[in-house]
């Protein structure tokens, strides 16, 4: 199977198709705004007629070029292209400043693909383990590991819960569309046949991410967006020297790892995983006052915990059916598409294709690595394209996808519903990525939930450990998520107070 | 003066309020199964979980705003009253461009793919174009435009197999 896995990728078709992945994922994820998701978005429809290794690899492709990608409008123009980059702003523009351009772009290039070569190692090594773990989860199990990735919604909604678990129940809400689970009986569908399998977490995915992006750009129009980009930019060999290579290994090693951890939980995302492997990386550095002067260590530290979270976030998508990130969960719905269904029995029922995608995801790391080495002028030059241009070609493509995911004109009226309920969740603070595991883990849930309710009688949750440790681990998360959030409540709430303060006082004069 | 920080919480509060109520009473209608095989929790059971959780959420919320609201007037400050006309003044290109987006997809059955994708994204290219810009760009964006439209179409249509609607171009014997 790893032979004919290799075989796969090894066609000069599904080489020139991960190749195009790569260079366009690049491409979007440099121009800030545009992400790997969307870019996994506009290139689904293109793999419908591909095969599963040929169409999900170019989407691998896609996902590991775009979160790569976003470290060159952080490094040139200070804005992060991905909010994977987010940290690598913090050293890689200060760097650039100093005149060093192309040692932090050969840093950040060489350590995204160090970073996302461990994950993918761990990935090779942790999902099959994973899997047969799996094996041993029945309705039970599968319950109580729903309502523990549906737990970590609180973890990462930040200072304001309510709203990030508004996100999550709406999305578990929209879930309950369709036909129900066990008893096929319809609900909310209005007679619409249309609705009977229920809304599609590709057109879901389509108008959270693509459509509420149009029009947060048709919003700025009328502010003015300059900036200059630093186009003579040249990188000599791959900027930096060995001897800084060896003594950046330790901080890699440790970030990759921070990532992949990340990565692994929930609807996380690299973002996150940026933001804390910088921290870490300062406070265990023997110079962290240098950190945000323009530093090799921060750039390193944030692109190879970027990077090291696709490998993570893969695992419990490959195994368990459960995305790590809105890219990942794009990624579910291609595997959808393509008849892969993710979980315990993947390895067995779709092997083949399993060793495609790790090897795809290698092919994709050394492409990115040349074409961000070899072609930095050419992607430098992208940042140019107008955004007014590019983005209704991507909202035409995205249609074409939706439309493609049923051949039904029906899922593109969904595509605008779905844009325009993310604008106006946007609009009023409540997060969109806690939507999507409400999406894919509310009818597990409830599945698994009924299921338990029928067996309950016969078969006692006592004898089901790994049950009762993942409720266990259910409160603690639920517990020491709720004490942070109410923390960081109690702060912000300081700091609005202040601020209303000030702006009464302002009103008063 | 800012005073939307409090608007933030009771505005989608009362939306998402009202739209979980919606939710909740439209629950009895849909048909349960009690035959062999049933399970105890019913297909009632999840929706009214979550249409419930999400009401005492959206209470929450709305609580919070209006304890927002209260404070914020305690400290002095005044409430200043955005005129609807404004607000849509202020949002005229998201709103065009979710009208431009409507009608693209409605009118994609009957019109055809290619037609309606040549008049969207020569209209949305404009909306996302600074007015005084739109002089220069016109060209530009006609071409892109129809570029757009039929290399897709033809992309999608007849090599990727993709079911995109002909609509009126059927007079031609596509």
């Amino acid at each position: 199977m790893i032979l004919e896995g290799l075989m796969q990728v090894l066609q000069p078709m599904t080489i020139v198709l991960v190749a195009i992945g790569v260079a366009v994922g690049i491409i979007f994820g440099s121009i800030p705004g545009l992400t790997a998701t969307m870019a996994i978005v506009m290139f689904l429809p293109v793999t419908y007629s591909m095969s599963a290794s040929e169409g999900i690899s170019m989407l691998m492709a896609l996902y590991i070029g775009g979160i790569s990608g976003g470290l060159i409008s952080a490094i040139l123009l200070n804005i992060p292209g991905t909010p994977s980059s987010v940290a690598t702003c913090f050293d890689g523009k200060p760097l650039a400043d100093k005149g060093e351009a192309g040692k932090a772009l050969g840093t950040g290039v060489v350590f995204s693909f160090v970073g996302t070569i461990i994950g993918i190692a761990l990935l090779v090594i942790l999902a099959p383990v994973l899997c047969d773990f799996a094996l041993k989860f029945q309705a039970y199990e599968y319950c109580a590991l729903a309502l523990f990735s549906l737990s970590m919604v609180i973890a990462l909604t930040g200072h304001d819960m309510p709203k990030g678990l508004i996100s999550a129940v709406l999305g578990a809400l929209l879930a309950t569309v369709g036909l129900a689970p066990i008893d096929s009986r319809p609900r909310f569908t209005f007679g619409m046949y249309q609705l009977n399998n229920g809304f599609a977490l590709v057109v879901l995915l389509i108008g959270l991410f693509a459509i509420s992006e149009v029009m947060a750009y048709a919003e700025s129009v009328r502010q003015k967006q300059d900036f200059t980009i630093r186009s003579n930019v040249k990188i000599k060999g791959v900027g930096f020297t060995f001897k800084e290579f060896v003594g950046q290994l330790r901080n890699a090693v440790v970030s990759a790892l921070i990532g992949v951890g990340i990565g692994i939980l929930p609807g996380i995302g690299g973002g996150v995983s940026c933001m804390i492997s910088y921290t870490v990386s300062k406070n265990t550095s023997k110079h962290r006052e240098l950190y945000g002067t323009g530093i090799m260590d921060g750039v390193v530290a944030s692109e190879t915990a970027n990077n090291g979270t696709i490998g993570g976030a893969m695992i419990p998508l490959l195994s368990l059916g459960i995305p790590g990130d809105a890219a990942t969960a794009m990624l579910l719905g291609g595997l959808q598409v393509h008849n892969v269904a993710p979980g315990p029995l993947i390895y067995e029922k779709n092997g083949v294709v399993v060793y495609a995608i790790f090897f795809a995801m290698v092919l994709s790391a050394i492409f990115m690595m040349l074409f961000m080495l070899l072609g930095m002028r050419f992607f430098i030059s992208v940042l140019k394209v107008p955004k007014n241009y590019l983005l209704p070609v991507v909202v035409v493509l995205c249609g074409i996808g939706a439309i493609g995911n049923a051949n039904a004109l029906f899922d593109t009226y969904c595509m605008v519903g779905f844009g325009l309920m993310s604008y106006l969740m946007i609009k009023s603070k409540i997060p969109t990525v806690p939507m999507i595991l409400g999406f894919i883990l509310g009818p597990t849930f409830e599945q698994n939930l009924r299921r338990v309710s029928q067996l309950a009688s016969s078969d006692s949750f006592i004898g089901h450990p790994i049950f009762c440790v993942l409720i266990v681990a259910t409160v603690f998360v639920v517990i020491f998520s709720v004490r942070a959030n109410l923390k960081d409540a109690k702060r912000a709430q300081e700091l609005e107070a202040a601020e209303l303060h000030r702006e009464a006082a302002g009103g008063d004069e | 003066m800012k005073n939307k920080q409090y608007k933030l919480d009771i505005i989608p509060g009362i939306v998402l309020a009202l739209f979980s109520i919606g939710y909740l009473a439209l629950i009895p209608q849909i048909q349960t199964f009690t035959g062999m095989g049933a399970t105890p929790l019913t297909n009632h059971f999840i929706p009214t979980l979550w249409g419930g959780f999400l009401l005492v959420l959206s209470l929450w919320i709305i609580a919070r705003g209006f304890r927002k609201r209260k404070k914020f007037l305690e400290e002095g400050g005044k409430i200043e009253n955005t005129s609807l006309k404004d607000a849509i003044m202020e949002r005229r290109e998201v709103i065009v461009s979710f009208i431009a987006l409507t009608l693209y997809v409605v009118l994609m059955g009957p019109v055809g793919f290619a037609p309606m994708t040549i008049l969207y994204v020569f209209a949305q290219i404009l909306i996302l174009t600074p007015r005084e810009q739109w002089k220069k760009n016109i060209v530009p964006a006609l071409i892109t435009a129809v570029i757009t439209g039929c290399v897709l179409f033809y992309i999608f249509r007849y090599m990727l197999n993709v079911l995109l609607p002909i609509g009126i171009l059927k007079v031609f014997g596509l």
